[in-house]
């Protein structure tokens, strides 16, 4: 499934700033936070790992990478772009008030 | 959705609930606090305390992140929804051949379908994994407590077990049993009907109840049941009044007095005794942006007044301490307004 099979046509979201455009604003702030913080996890799980089995070196991350890798990436990169822009619609994803 | 990234992104949120309910909240407390000392009149009810915070900046905020945390943590790209929704095939054979008496038929409530509770998509009956999304759900529900959410459930069983053995226990409206095995543990030689309007959260009772032999999970309305009159000692509940309308909440209790034997016992955790109209003001605004708009009549019923027409006596409202170590009166850190709702049916 999408994120956005759960968003209801006829349901605005709730709003608690004067501007709606800060309600929506600060929702693709928080889930950008999250994705951040979710690949910081992984990240420190995999450097902890690679450098106990010595598979890296220094630097070794740190290269420029290759049109095929970007390619392989874009699936991951739209499902990524999803689930910031999604809160820019304004509509709930469970029925309740407005 | 690898295990690993739903971990971090459930964490990354529960993690921010958790600045949200110690340092967030006691900020907006000082906040009313203030405005209410400089206030021409002491505010009385929570019209006079929104009044006082109308604008301002951080209870925006609080209001905003406690409303979208949950949005997050339900159908965010690391969602609840659709992380077993990823792993449905196998979650959906888990609960095939449940031991748990369904009712396909079984209408569910207008108010029940109009409003997806907890913001769950959907709400907590419409797919069949909804069981196991609530189940995870619950874990992170109470930021306070962390790790011992457990425990809230089996300190009210010891609560309800320290004023006597039931031999007869109904359940109403057990969810996915969280509620009742600590019942079913606690009281080996009773008999446990556990009852829900959701299917899919009485199926995944079932399974988690394993071979246990004194329970059983029945999809049904808990206001309206299919068992005699006088049949059980003690009726129970956790977290369900709430989440009725204010008809449905009467026939809930009318419902409760009519299974129970006279003499028997009704014991009911939810949220009631609420301190103050600044609680009172935080936790009506808490239901309304939980998707729970029955937190209101709820906490506004006159409980004495309504449980004696029905029958009852010896009626007690028992604030609850969820877990140890934390005070029901320190305004350090939001907490629900646990209470025990406790009444005897009376001998004729």
């Amino acid at each position: 499934m999408r994120i956005s099979d759960t968003l209801i046509e006829d349901r605005p979201e709730q709003t608690f700033f004067e501007d709606p455009a800060l309600d929506r604003a600060f929702g693709v702030v928080m889930a950008l936070a999250t994705e951040v913080y979710v690949q910081r996890n992984r990240m420190r799980a995999l450097e902890r790992q690679l450098e106990v089995a010595g598979v890296i070196e220094n630097g070794d991350l740190d290269r420029e990478p290759s049109d095929e890798e970007r390619l392989a990436e874009a699936e991951d990169r739209d499902a990524f772009v999803e689930g910031l822009m999604i809160n820019l619609l304004g509509k709930q994803q469970a029925k309740g008030a407005s | 959705m690898d295990d690993r990234s739903f971990v971090a992104a459930q964490d990354f949120l529960l993690a921010s609930k958790t600045f949200w309910t110690k340092r967030l909240y006691p900020e907006i407390r000082q906040t009313y606090e203030d405005a209410a000392e400089k206030a021409a009149s002491k505010p009385q009810d929570p019209a006079d305390v929104a009044a006082l915070l109308d604008g301002d900046t951080l209870y925006r905020y609080f209001s905003w992140l406690e409303r979208h945390l949950q949005r997050f943590k339900y159908a965010g790209r690391y969602g609840l929804v659709p992380y077993h929704d990823e792993r449905r095939a196998e979650l959906s054979a888990s609960l095939r051949n449940t031991s748990a008496e369904l009712a396909p038929d079984l209408e569910m409530p207008n108010y029940y379908q109009r409003v997806d509770i907890h913001q769950h998509p959907g709400g907590v009956w419409s797919d069949e994994l909804d069981g196991y999304v609530y189940e995870r759900g619950a874990r992170s529900t109470t930021p306070l407590m962390g790790a011992a959410h457990a425990d809230l459930h089996h300190r009210f069983t010891e609560l309800v077990a320290s004023r006597g053995e039931p031999e007869n226990i109904l359940d109403m409206g057990c969810g996915f049993g969280k509620s009742t095995h600590p019942f079913c543990r606690k009281f080996p030689a009773a008999q446990v009907e556990a009852i829900d309007l959701s299917g899919p959260c009485v199926s995944l009772g079932a399974h988690n109840a394993g071979e246990a032999p004194n329970v059983r999970f029945r999809q049904m309305n808990a206001y309206d049941t299919d068992y005699d009159d006088n049949s059980f000692d003690l009726v129970t509940s956790t977290m369900v009044i709430h989440e009725l309308p204010p008809t449905e909440m009467k026939q809930f209790f009318a419902e409760a007095a009519r299974v129970l034997a006279p003499g028997g016992r009704m014991a009911h955790l939810d949220f009631y005794a609420i301190d103050g109209p600044f609680a009172r003001f935080i936790h009506y605004g808490h239901g309304r942006r939980n998707n729970e708009p029955f937190m209101e009549p709820l906490a506004e019923m006159d409980m004495q007044a309504s449980l004696a027409e029905l029958g009852f006596t010896n009626i007690e409202v028992i604030p609850f301490q969820e877990a140890e170590g934390l005070s029901l009166t320190s305004h350090d850190a939001w907490r629900f307004p646990w209470t025990v709702i406790y009444a005897e049916k009376a001998v004729d």
